[in-house]
Order: C-alpha cells, then structure tokens, then sequence
C-alpha cells in the first residue's frame, strides 16, 4: 500500500548536516533540503521532508504526522515513545555520563549517608530516574533546559547527566564523569504501522542508510 | 459498528458471551504470567481477595469456557462485544475504558482454525466500513526455536523479544550478535525478523531458518496461507515475522490489524494452546480482539461516515392523535419524534432542527417534507428512500 510522498522528518542543529550526508550517500534525492533557508517542509519526488526541533522529531513519528524519522538515540530514550528503531546511522555519537564536581566525591557520599538521596541535574528526566532507579538511589531530578555543567558549580545539584561527545565541556568547567549511562547516536526510526502498512519503501530506505552509513563511516 | 461486526460474527457461527467486569486477579496471573502486572486496576473485596477490572476478555471467556464449556462437544466460538479497563500512560488521550470487539474459537486448533480467525478479522474490518486496511500474520514459532537454537539463557531471551517487541531492530541486531548466540542462528534471527511479503515471505523464511534447523513451524502456516487465498481475502493479509504482542501466552499464530492515518494497531491476537490448561481444562484455542474506539478513528481518518439512521419524521397535532399516527408510523418502521406542537410552522422549523425528514400533522393521514413532497399515510408506506437514507 504505498500513497504519495514517504513523510521523513529530520532534525535541524547538531544532527542535521550528518542526515544530509548519510541520505547522499544512499542515493536519496534530497532536493531543496540541501539548503532549506526558512523552510520547514522541502518536497521531492519521492520524499516529503519535514524538519523539526530534535526533542520534537520522536512524537512526529509516534503520531504518525510522520512515517519516518532520523532521530538521536538519546532523545529518543527520553522521549519513550512508541517509534520503531530500524538501523544506526551511526553519526551525531555521544556519551550519557553522570557527573560532578571535580573533588566533590565524598562530601556527596556522606551526604547521601545521611539524607538518602541525591540531586541530579538534567535535561533528561526520564533517562535520570530509570539510571539511579537501577541502581536503587533515591534521587531528586532538577530538571533545566541548558548549561546543566552550571548546576554542580552553584550548588543547585550534586551531579548532573548529561550528553557529552568530547567531556571537554565537563572538563573546562572542573566536573568529573564518574559513570557512563548509555551511548548514543543517531537512529533511523519509523512509525509502527508505517512499517507494517507501508513496509517495501520503509525497510528497503533502512537497508540503504544502513548501508551508506557504513560507509560514511 | 458492533451491529456489522456481529452480523460477521454470526455469519460463521460464533456466538456472544457476557462476563463480569470484575475479576479475580489470580485469574489473569495464572493464565497471562506478569503482563498486567502495571496496566489492570486492583481493588480488595471484604474477603481480603484481589480483584480485577479485566483488562480484556481473552483471560475472562478462557476460565469462562474451562469451568463452565469444558464438556461441550466440538470446538466452542464465542464472540463478544465489551468494556475493558486498564490503566494508560499520561497525556496520551486513551481513554481508562474502552470497547473490544472479538472471537475466541475454543477446542480446535491446525491450519483451519487458523485460516478462518485471520478471515473473520479480514471480514469484519470490511464490514464497518474501512477502506483501506492491512492484516499482518506471522507466527512466535519460528522465533521461539531460533531462540531455543540460540542457546544464549533466558535473560538474553527475554531481551531479545522486549526489543523485538518494541521493534527496535538496532538493539536486537545487537543482541543477535552478542557473545554466547550461536552465530548462524544470530544471522538467521536477524534476517527473519526482516521478513514481509506474501506467500513467497513464507519460503524465504524457510530458507533461512532451514538453514539452522528451525523451519518447523512454516508448513502449517503456509497451509493457512492456501486457505486464506481460497477464502479469497489474501489480499489483505500480509505475511510478516517481526510480529510480536506483547503478552507472552501465545503459542503460534500472531495477527495484528492496521489502518493507515492510526498509529497503532487496531487490534489484534492469536494462538494460545497453553491458557486453558491454566484453568484445568487443557484445550487449544485462539481469536482476536479490536479496539472500537481505535477502528472508529480509522474510519473517521479515512472519510468513511458512520451510518446513523436518522429521525423519519416529528408528529405533532392534538396529543391523543399524535399518539396513534406515531405509534402507526413506528410499527411500520419509522423513527418517530412526538411533539407537542400544533401549528404548521413550528412543526416545521422542529422537523428541520430534528434532522427529519417529514413532518406530519396527527390527524392530516399526510407527511410533507421539508422541499413540499406529499406522502399518504394511508396505510403507511415503507418509507421511501429519500426519506429515510440521510
């Protein structure tokens, strides 16, 4: 059952020029959204592209606004919806790491000693509570929209989780990873029923970015 | 929408069971493991037992059909049409009750069996009125003795068929290659999870897991297969072995419904040979259930109205007449709305507010519509199609 243009969203910032490059590299026309300029939807014969903020792309493809999506792994994980994950795209990698102040180690434990439980500052609220429930932690979540680094150095938090794709950022600002949480990179994710309903155009554009990613690689 | 489903239902001889809304909870441990564990509401009666709103009627007609059907001869086909309650996750608009439409056939089990549940889904997602939709059929047979062939532990197992679930093909990618996995059958388990298609899906399949010793499964679905096709429905199914729902009680086939403009599943089921014997009466079995409120947003994402038979006509005049002319209207067929007015304007501008199609004064033996046609009540006609098809 195939009906007009495939609905693929992708996402501006960070993720968007390794999209483009891994989409060349499978041989998919991308017209327009080599330069989009102010536009949001760029048409090809084959495609509709949708470009969308990155936290946004995972409810797009949920809901079905779009059939398919390249999203990041962390946003999708945060995010905890409904999306099926065909391939890695492998580009756009980063590390969740949980961090804190540079010397701060035991003034946290005996903290947690007595009070049973830390603070945490994220983006990533979701993430955050189902690493330290893992691990039976009792945490308290801050959650901010930016500059998390800030939070141990102001004492608004004791650690914080955060994505990283160097640690220098952490480093410069005196924080110290002190575990990993999940890796993560970019996906190639589709809507459930899209991949049933719609499965010839959806699984064979997963084989090609698959293999084009690859080779970018 | 219940009436087209039921009439489907008849047509191959199932027949409509009620159960109680409240359940034991023992009773969805015991045949269904921990999949309610997060989802059915609980409560405590005065005894102290845990109850359950069910959260479906697979579980309720299978202790239904061992404690009370167990000595009836032949296979049983029950059918139902009923609320179910489960808790939802937050801000996604579902609603904590909804309807299910469903089968169960009982006692019989093979090919046949098989064949007519997938038919009976085909035919009654036709019937109320869908357009366009997809079957997909698969089975857990064949991913259960790869997984068995895998030798890799429960816990990878149940890893493997969380991410398969969830259809996250670059976990399970990973897990089919992990240390400890056999590593044909992990190229195997890869590549059928990515198997679609019709009839040839069913060979491709085999071919591969042939080639690891695991293509058991596959004659008796593609036996069902030819049946589908000489039932003439193959066309709306398609074969596919990334299907998995998400309880662990079933046994061999898998069926979900799709519609295109819905993100999720209409419905869905299956084979689950091993739930009766859980309730002491071990019998094969399998069916399906859809959501209404799901099928009813398909249709709505696909133009399709639902028909609702409108209002044939207001009566009005003295009350004693309006009476009789609506109770003669009534027994001839019409939908009738009593009034209390009894001049011609206001029965009109009533009738046009109703949504009727005539209007008719108790006592005139005539019913006048809307544009000026004249129709005799005497005797009362069927109604005429312009009449009564709004």
């Amino acid at each position: 059952m195939t009906a007009g243009r495939l609905r693929m969203a992708i996402p501006k910032g960070s993720l968007f020029e390794g999209s483009l490059r891994v989409l060349r590299a499978a041989d998919v026309e991308i017209g327009a959204l080599a330069d989009p300029g102010r536009l949001l939807i760029v048409d090809t014969d084959e495609i509709r592209f949708i470009i969308g903020k990155p936290t946004d792309i995972p409810a797009y493809v949920a809901y079905g606004a779009a059939d398919v999506a390249i999203a990041g792994a962390d946003v999708l994980a945060e995010a905890a919806l409904d999306v099926a994950e065909l391939a890695d795209l492998r580009f756009g990698a980063c590390r969740f790491v949980v961090a804190e102040r540079e010397g701060s180690s035991a003034e946290i434990a005996d903290s947690y000693r007595r009070l049973g439980v830390v603070r945490v500052a994220t983006k990533y609220p979701r993430i955050t509570e189902a690493y330290f429930a893992d691990r039976g932690v009792q945490v308290e979540i801050v959650k901010l929209h930016g500059n998390i680094e800030l939070a141990p150095l102001i004492g608004l938090a004791d650690q914080v989780v955060d994505i990283t794709a160097t640690g220098t950022t952490l480093r410069d600002n005196h924080l110290r990873i002190v575990d990993e949480v999940m890796a993560s990179s970019a996906r190639f994710v589709a809507n459930p029923v899209a991949v049933r309903i719609d499965s010839q155009r959806v699984m064979d554009l997963a084989g090609r970015l698959a293999r084009a990613a690859g080779e970018v690689e | 929408m219940t009436a087209a489903a039921s009439a489907v239902f008849a047509g191959y001889g199932f027949r409509f069971v009620e159960t109680p809304a409240v359940e034991e909870y023992h009773t969805l441990e015991a045949g269904a493991g921990a999949s309610w564990e997060n989802s059915a509401f609980r409560m405590v009666d005065l005894d102290g037992s845990l109850l359950a709103l069910r959260p479906e009627m697979t579980l309720p007609i299978a202790r239904l059909a061992a404690s009370r059907l167990g000595d009836q001869p032949g296979p049983q086909r029950l059918c139902y049409a009923a609320d179910v309650y489960r808790e939802q996750a937050s801000l996604r608009g579902e609603a904590r009750q909804f309807t299910q439409v469903g089968v169960e056939l009982l006692g019989a089990n093979g090919p046949s069996s098989d064949a007519e549940v997938v038919c009976v889904l085909v035919d009654v997602l036709a019937a109320v009125g869908l357009r366009k939709f997809t079957v997909g059929m698969g089975t857990v047979a064949v991913l259960r003795a790869l997984i068995e062939a895998a030798g890799a532990g429960d816990a990878w197992a149940a890893e493997l068929l969380a991410a398969a679930h969830a259809r996250n093909l670059v976990a399970f990618d990973r897990l089919a290659c992990a240390d400890g996995v056999e590593p044909a059958v992990g190229e195997a388990l890869r590549r059928v999870v990515r198997i679609g298609g019709s009839r040839e899906a069913i060979g491709e399949c085999r071919r591969v897991a042939d080639a690891v010793g695991c293509a058991g499964s596959l004659d008796a679905l593609e036996s069902t297969w030819e049946l589908i096709e000489a039932a003439g429905v193959a066309d709306r199914v398609r074969v596919d072995f990334g299907i998995l729902r998400s309880f662990d009680y079933y046994t061999g086939l898998i069926v979900e419904a799709y519609a295109p403009g819905l993100g999720l599943p209409l419905g869905g089921g299956g084979r689950y040979d091993d739930v009766l014997a859980s309730f002491g009466a071990p019998m094969p079995a399998a069916g399906f259930a859809l959501s209404l409120e799901r099928v009813m947003i398909a249709l709505a994402a696909q133009d399709v109205a639902i028909p609702v038979r409108g209002l044939d006509a207001v009566v009005g005049g003295e009350p004693e007449q309006v009476a009789r002319t609506a109770a003669r209207l009534r027994a001839a067929g019409w939908t009738v709305r009593m009034s209390a007015s009894r001049d011609v304007a206001t029965l009109d501008a009533e009738a046009v507010s109703a949504g009727a199609s005539w209007r008719v004064l108790a006592g005139q033996g005539q019913a006048v519509s809307a544009d000026g046609r004249v129709l005799v009540l005497d005797p009362v006609p069927a109604l005429p199609a312009e009449g009564g098809a709004r």
